[in-house]
């Protein structure tokens, strides 16, 4: 692009598209194409698909810019796009939290792609790890932390996360899934872009990625709001992916693990979507004892949380094994024993999520009557539900096309034999041995056990259980596990962990910025003649100046 | 051949987890100075069981529950293999390996939790509760050492793993096994990190609302998960075996180990046991990876 009739000749800015690109915007457009199936289920106004068309041309200005400056004017739009669109359902406090966030991160990424053209006047991708090189230490180090700071914002990394919770929380139903699956999507991709062309960032990125897993994990663990906690779990898994990054081979496991993460997000989300539409309630104090009621979404949140924990034999535990092989190969060793750690942790709130909302008792009667969720939410899960066990079982079917990415970015390429087989330099398994042998099993288990049994005898109603010799009734309470992972706080190691927030910090911070902007008003009273009087004094010293 | 291998370490896994379960209840009722019931009772219980009828059931994934435990057993079962170097008794463990198999020591106990779940009984509930909250501290310093076993011999294929100690890992490795040694000890279900079934002061925790049937399957499924769990620590830290006599010796004096160690010690607490797990075995499992690998 020629910008040398704005007199800016030697500027210049390229558009790409790399396959990296391609598969970043396939991701957005499959989640797109997700969510258009529940459009019809909430009125929403013109102005609102109008705003999400704009984001949607940012996230592509990201992906397909050539350079800085481009992908900045991207990351801007995005940011500014989202606000308006988060606008429609935020309360004004978390409206103002994102919004100052996003700002900070623009610039800091601004600051940072200035301070990388001042070392050789270029924007370009191609020669970004040139200027890099001619940067000074202070001017390199100065680079990574702004550029960090940005894309972490995005991300979510702990310590950054502030605005993230409750803008996921009063999101719209409709755009949460997009926020989650999509929009952090660009961290990673920025992140990739940052790491494979400009430096690599071994152990800081890894470090920072295993405390966000640990830290987000157990946040998760003590949410009651359904949405808050699937915010923290969204910060967790990309945690993941900022973890492996870290490594030099990393890349392939960390575009597995978007579009797995991708993919079990926008199921989550858009199932959650549906017990709140059907019910109104989004807490886990308020739902429960859905399953007889909503069985299908019931199936489909448990093909999600199999493949959020990611417990063979369905997708996700093939991108975790990737993960974990190249942190292994790096020899990451303790570093992958936290993030084993976290993906154990995690399995807390993952029973969690599906008990408080489907299992259990209803703690209220109205849940009684809950009809099963639109056909219109069920259909994209239903899709999403098998792209999964596809991805289960046929672990590297997406390996050829990922090893023309890394390819692309001179990296090293995934081992590929078959389509079921997943192998890294640390052993493989095979995906549809796994899966057939489950099934197998289960199904002989299922067959045996079902002829043995001669009459079924069903409970007469919920309160038919074993309990201790007495008998509950509606007042008795019976809905035990929504409060689960309260006894954590008593142990000493995690107290700690939840006593503190990054809350007291960014409050003080904004004190700080008000006291400090008190300054600023002793000049900018708002009177005419003060003004005035300033203006003068101002005209008097650049003239002084000028003259000297 | 796969097929006919499997239904044999099936009933193996099935008859030595029993025996070993009947000698479990005579040794601990020799340590509180009584005469235990004979060695094949639990087994024969099981089949009683398997012709009762349940009390009552709670819709199909109750049902599935149970079910989806001893599938989740089973696989354990037959992705380890028993022997390191045999043609035979391997199952499809060719296709999996040890990351496979540490999940795969999860999914049964989460099938089964959507069954207690299920169920509604508070008191099944908090027996899950307290298995997921101490699942995490349980891992850690068995990952820990597993990481460093897999790392040493450059491979987590289990096979590969148990061909390549020169010397045994616990040997050469003691610190990692008496790390891992802790966190056994609760997969094993016992004191002092058994507050999850806690016999005899909860209700009766996970199992509380499976009767008949139910009940004879989640036996089943923990008498061969026992023998797979074994089988699993003996490839790692005790070189492997090269046939039934060595299998046995080993995985029973590791199991006589682990039930005289759960008869002395009395039980924790959940946040107690996580405390100490975090703490503890973690630093011992943390300095011994470090020794391990440092070069």
């Amino acid at each position: 692009m020629d910008l040398s009739i704005f007199g800016l000749s030697d500027i210049v800015l390229t558009l790409k598209a790399t396959h990296l690109a391609n598969f970043f915007a396939s991701l957005i457009i499959f989640a797109s194409l997700m969510l258009l199936f529940i459009t019809k289920n909430y009125k929403l106004s013109k102005s609102f698909y109008a705003l999400f068309t704009l984001l949607l041309s940012s996230l592509f200005l990201i992906l397909y810019a050539g350079d800085y400056l481009l992908f900045f004017i991207g990351w801007e739009v995005m940011s500014i796009s989202t606000y308006f669109l988060l606008s429609f359902s935020l309360s004004k406090e978390t409206l103002h939290k994102y919004i100052i966030f996003a700002m900070a991160s623009a610039l800091s990424i601004f600051i940072a792609i200035l301070l990388l053209y001042s070392s050789k006047q270029s924007f370009l991708y191609a020669n970004a790890a040139e200027s890099f090189m001619a940067l000074g230490t202070f001017e390199g180090l100065a680079f990574i932390a702004l550029m960090l700071f940005g894309i972490f914002v995005k991300l979510g990394t702990i310590g950054f996360h502030y605005w993230l919770v409750d803008a996921y929380q009063e999101s719209h139903n409709l755009f949460t899934p997009f926020l989650s699956a999509v929009l952090s999507k660009m961290g990673v991709y920025a992140l990739i872009i940052l790491v494979t062309q400009v430096v690599e960032l071994s152990y800081s990125l890894a470090i920072m990625g295993v405390i966000t897993s640990i830290v987000a994990t157990f946040k998760a663990i003590q949410e009651d709001s359904v949405k808050r906690l699937l915010a923290y779990s969204s910060i967790a898994q990309l945690g993941y992916i900022v973890t492996v990054l870290g490594v030099a081979d990393g890349v392939g496991g960390a575009l597995y693990h978007s579009l797995i993460h991708t993919a079990v997000k926008l199921l989550l989300f858009l199932n959650v979507a549906g017990i709140i539409y059907m019910t109104g309630r989004s807490k886990f104090s308020q739902l429960g004892g859905l399953i007889y009621k909503t069985p299908q979404s019931f199936v489909l949140m448990l093909i999600g949380i199999i493949t959020l924990a990611g417990m063979p034999p369905l997708g996700g535990f093939a991108s975790k094994f990737m993960i974990y092989t190249s942190l292994l190969d790096a020899k990451y060793l303790l570093i992958l024993a936290a993030v084993m750690f976290s993906s154990a942790s995690a399995f807390l709130y993952i029973y969690k999520l599906i008990y408080g909302i489907y299992l259990g008792h209803p703690t209220n009667k109205k849940l009684e009557t809950v009809r099963e969720v639109p056909w219109s939410f069920l259909i994209p899960q239903y899709i999403l539900a098998l792209l999964l066990i596809i991805l289960g079982t046929y672990p590297a079917l997406v390996v050829p096309y990922f090893n023309v990415i890394l390819q692309e970015l001179h990296l090293k390429s995934i081992a590929f034999s078959d389509y079921a087989t997943l192998s890294t330099t640390y052993g493989e398994y095979n995906g549809f041995v796994v899966m057939s042998t489950f099934t197998a099993i289960f199904v002989l288990v299922l067959l045996v056990f079902t002829n043995l049994r001669s009459k079924k005898k069903e409970a007469k109603d919920r309160f038919d259980i074993a309990y201790c010799g007495e008998e509950p009734n509606e007042a008795t309470h019976l809905h035990y596990g929504f409060s689960m992972g309260k006894e954590l706080k008593r142990v000493s190691l995690l107290s700690t962990l939840y006593k503190n927030s990054v809350k007291p910090f960014y409050d003080s911070l904004a004190e700080q910025t008000l006291n400090f902007s008190d300054i600023f008003k002793k000049i900018y009273t708002g009177n005419l003649a003060t003004n005035f009087q300033f203006a003068t004094i101002f005209a008097i010293i650049l003239l002084w100046w000028s003259l000297k | 051949m796969i097929l006919l291998d499997s239904l044999l370490m099936f009933i193996t896994a099935y008859l030595v987890g029993f025996l070993y379960y009947g000698l479990y209840r005579n040794i601990t009722a020799r340590f509180q100075r009584r005469f235990g019931p004979p060695v094949w009772q639990s087994f024969f219980d099981s089949i009683k069981f398997f012709t009762k009828e349940e009390s009552t059931s709670h819709g199909w994934m109750f049902y599935l529950g149970p079910i989806i435990m001893m599938s989740g057993a089973i696989m354990t079962l037959l992705f380890i293999p028993f022997f390191t170097h045999s043609e035979h008794f391997r199952g499809v463990s060719e296709y999996g390996n040890l990351f496979l198999v540490l999940y795969l020591l999860v999914l049964g106990p989460l099938g089964n939790a959507l069954g207690v779940g299920t169920a509604g009984n508070p008191f099944g509930v908090m027996g899950v509760t307290r298995g997921l909250s101490r699942l995490f501290a349980l891992e850690m310093p068995f990952y820990i050492a597993v990481i460093a076993i897999m790392s040493l011999s450059g491979s987590s294929d289990i096979a590969t793993i148990a061909a390549s100690q020169s010397t045994l890992n616990v040997v050469a490795y003691p610190l990692l096994f008496i790390a891992a040694l802790f966190s056994f000890i609760g997969m094993m279900g016992q004191s002092p990190f058994d507050v999850v079934g806690a016999p005899v002061e909860v209700y009766s925790g996970p199992a509380s609302e499976f009767s008949g049937k139910f009940l004879a399957l989640l036996m089943s499924q923990s008498a061969i998960f026992t023998f797979a769990k074994l089988v699993l620590m003996v490839h790692l830290f005790l070189g492997g075996a090269e046939g039934f006599v060595e299998l046995l010796g080993k995985t029973f004096a590791l199991f006589l180990f682990v039930i005289m160690f759960g008869s002395i010690y009395g039980r924790f607490k959940t946040p107690q046991s996580i405390d100490f797990l975090l703490k503890i075995p973690t630093a011992i499992a943390v300095v011994g990876l470090i020794l391990a690998t440092w070069s």
